[in-house]
């Protein structure tokens, strides 16, 4: 073969060759950019949890009764009995009954008699409730007091429990989000006292407990719904 | 036309005049050194074929398995290797702020190789080779061998691994050289008539080597596909507001507000971490970063730990955030073993955490530690971010997931210069 065309054919097979083959790659990406799918599309997005627990019948409660108590419009003003009793539209036994399956998320605050004042063990476990929040949007300190004394004590001193809590989560914590994810419920001893399977719940006394003695108490919770 | 006199090779013999037809000079024994140079060029555009077809495969913004292996085509892996080590540094491409990905060194690899290729052979071929032809081949080897020796050095010493793709590129660069070596020692000396200057010669090859260069690179960057998505971004953040103050800034001073949101014990972040360093961007960065461990323990949108653990770091980062900066650093440094004492026992990461870092010991695992970090995460729902790590907010504009590793110098540089317009 003539030398000149033998170095020409070298030269020209030497370059088509990688040409060909970055031809066709490049071909084949961008075909495969062009069909991929969004690759975010199949990823969740952050949001907050919808727990199991979560029925619309317990949902439809805690809407009606956050609402009303002004938590979701931010406010937190709280509810007294009789308004808790008129929203919820259940029985003390029901409204309880709806609360249960929160067992492992739920712990309950207990007060010596008349007293207000959290001891150093409720103040320990109120901060670790609080800091279980997880994906939970709405906090409950549900309080109330027994049916030791008049209806209208025990109203006062439920609200002042419940008050008890909250300000020492905002004194603690100093969360700019503390007073629209708490909502206040204090039911004096009108309404949906706990009966003593309450004891086995965690709490922040040991030992003997009665009836009494769980409803001297400020019942708090994460709520897991989205509400 | 040929000048005989300039180049030999380029005539038949029976075109030579008479008088030189037996007096023309031989490669003897250095043929064979001519072939083994061919051979070794051979392989080392296969190997950079290879290389660049990973690259190129990549250019659809997804996530493809990668050849690692020093048997070309073998050894593809989807997960960790030196060699996406290797290609996802800033280092296995050039002009990354102009293009996607930019212009990735084993094009050149290949065009370089293949007109090696060319070159050997066609000496190989040529009835008389002298000194004067195989000092070109041998000279024209050198520059394989100093890519080689530089970005060897790069690899180990910037880097911190091998590609084994690259390594077998080093070694073909190294057998190109010694072939070229001992074809040129073993080359006759030029003929009597063969007197005359080479220049023109070296001028056409050394032009054709450019010419292997210019083509293959014109070709590869008029043909690599253009995504608008990449410079529209893939979504805004809805705030940038920090109430609760989970933000960390990062120290950097850049004037552009940027937000990343990490896991510090995610090997994706470990590696953005560092592109971002190595690509210069942090410079022109105002970064904070927000916490988003993929850790269950605090995390309720994951059903498992996938990084266990995360939770303590991020508590140790969010209870002294002046000392955070380090705390990264030193969580993406020993995060394997991290991630591993984890798996055991959680108690042993707080532990380490509390060891290095004495102003955090009283603070982590508290319930205010936990807080923080529960406030982090609730950031990250208000904007309703997608649960994965790591993200990149420019100006508010979410940075695509496929635009994080080799196309981030680009994307965040459009982006960057989109916000000043």
């Amino acid at each position: 073969m003539n030398p000149a065309m033998r170095t020409l054919g070298l030269a020209v097979l030497g370059i088509v060759v990688p040409a060909v083959c970055v031809v066709v790659w490049m071909g084949r990406a961008e075909k495969e950019m062009l069909a991929a799918n969004d690759a975010t599309a199949d990823v969740a997005l952050a949001s907050a949890s919808e727990d199991d627990y979560c029925s619309p019948r317990l949902k439809k409660v805690l809407r009606r009764v956050a609402g009303a108590c002004g938590l979701i419009d931010g406010a937190g003003r709280g509810c007294k009995p009789g308004d808790a009793k008129n929203v919820a539209a259940l029985s003390g036994t029901d409204f309880n009954t709806l609360f249960v399956p929160l067992s492992h998320r739920a712990s309950i605050v207990q007060f010596d008699a008349e007293q207000v004042e959290l001891d150093e063990r409720a103040k320990s476990l109120v901060e670790s409730a609080w800091s279980e929040q997880r994906g939970a949007s709405f906090f409950f300190v549900v309080a109330r007091a027994s049916p030791d004394g008049n209806a209208s004590y025990n109203q006062q001193l439920s609200q002042q429990r419940a008050e008890a809590v909250l300000n020492h989560l905002d004194q603690r914590f100093q969360d700019p989000d503390l007073r629209g994810s708490v909502g206040l419920l204090w039911l004096g001893e009108e309404y949906a006292q706990l009966d003593k399977e309450f004891c086995d719940w965690r709490r922040s006394r040991e030992g003997d407990c009665t009836t009494k003695d769980i409803n001297r108490s400020a019942f708090v919770a994460w709520i897991d719904c989205q509400i | 036309m040929h000048d005989p006199m300039h180049d030999p090779m380029a005539l038949d013999d029976d075109e030579l005049p008479p008088a030189f037809r037996k007096r023309r000079g031989g490669v003897g024994g250095g043929r064979v050194w001519l072939w083994v140079t061919a051979a070794a060029a051979l392989f080392g555009a296969i190997l950079a074929g290879v290389s660049t077809a990973d690259f190129i495969s990549h250019l659809d913004r997804q996530v493809h398995s990668i050849h690692c292996s020093f048997i070309p085509g073998a050894g593809a892996q989807l997960g960790d290797s030196g060699c996406r080590t290797v290609m996802m540094s800033p280092y296995s491409s050039l002009f990354r702020d102009s293009m996607w990905g930019g212009l990735p060194i084993s094009v050149l690899a290949l065009a370089v190789f293949a007109y090696l290729v060319y070159r050997a052979v066609d000496l190989a071929l040529a009835e008389d080779v002298d000194k004067r032809h195989t000092v070109f081949l041998l000279a024209a080897t050198a520059l394989p061998v100093l890519m080689s020796v530089i970005y060897g050095y790069i690899s180990m010493s910037v880097i911190g691994t091998v590609c084994k793709v690259c390594a077998g590129i080093y070694v073909c660069s190294g057998v190109l050289l010694v072939g070229a070596f001992l074809s040129h020692r073993n080359a006759g000396q030029p003929t009597q008539w063969a007197h005359g200057g080479m220049g023109g010669t070296y001028a056409r090859w050394f032009g054709e080597g450019v010419a292997y260069v210019g083509l293959l690179t014109v070709l590869y960057i008029g043909l690599a596909p253009v995504s608008e998505k990449s410079l529209e971004g893939c979504g805004t953040l809805v705030t940038t507001e920090d109430k609760s103050n989970v933000m960390i800034e990062m120290g950097t001073r850049g004037g552009d507000k940027a937000i990343a949101v990490l896991d510090p014990l995610c090997p994706a972040c470990k590696g953005f971490d560092n592109r971002m360093e190595a690509s210069g961007l942090m410079k022109k960065l105002d970064l904070d970063v927000v916490l988003f461990p993929l850790d269950s323990k605090c995390n309720w949108m994951v059903k498992e730990s996938l990084h266990p653990g995360a939770c303590l770091v991020s508590q140790a980062m969010l209870c002294d955030k002046d000392a955070a900066p380090k705390i990264l650093a030193w969580a993406f440094e020993h995060q394997q073993e991290l991630l591993e004492a984890a798996k055991k026992d959680e108690n042993n990461v707080k532990r380490r955490l509390r060891e290095e870092f004495p102003s955090v010991a009283s603070c982590v695992g508290t319930a205010k530690a936990k807080n923080k970090v529960n406030k982090s995460l609730r950031w990250a729902v208000k904007n309703a971010l997608p649960v994965l790590t790591p993200q990149l907010f420019v100006n508010g504009k979410r940075v695509c997931d496929e635009d994080t590793d080799l196309g981030l110098e680009f994307t965040v540089t459009k982006m960057l210069e989109g916000g000043r317009r």
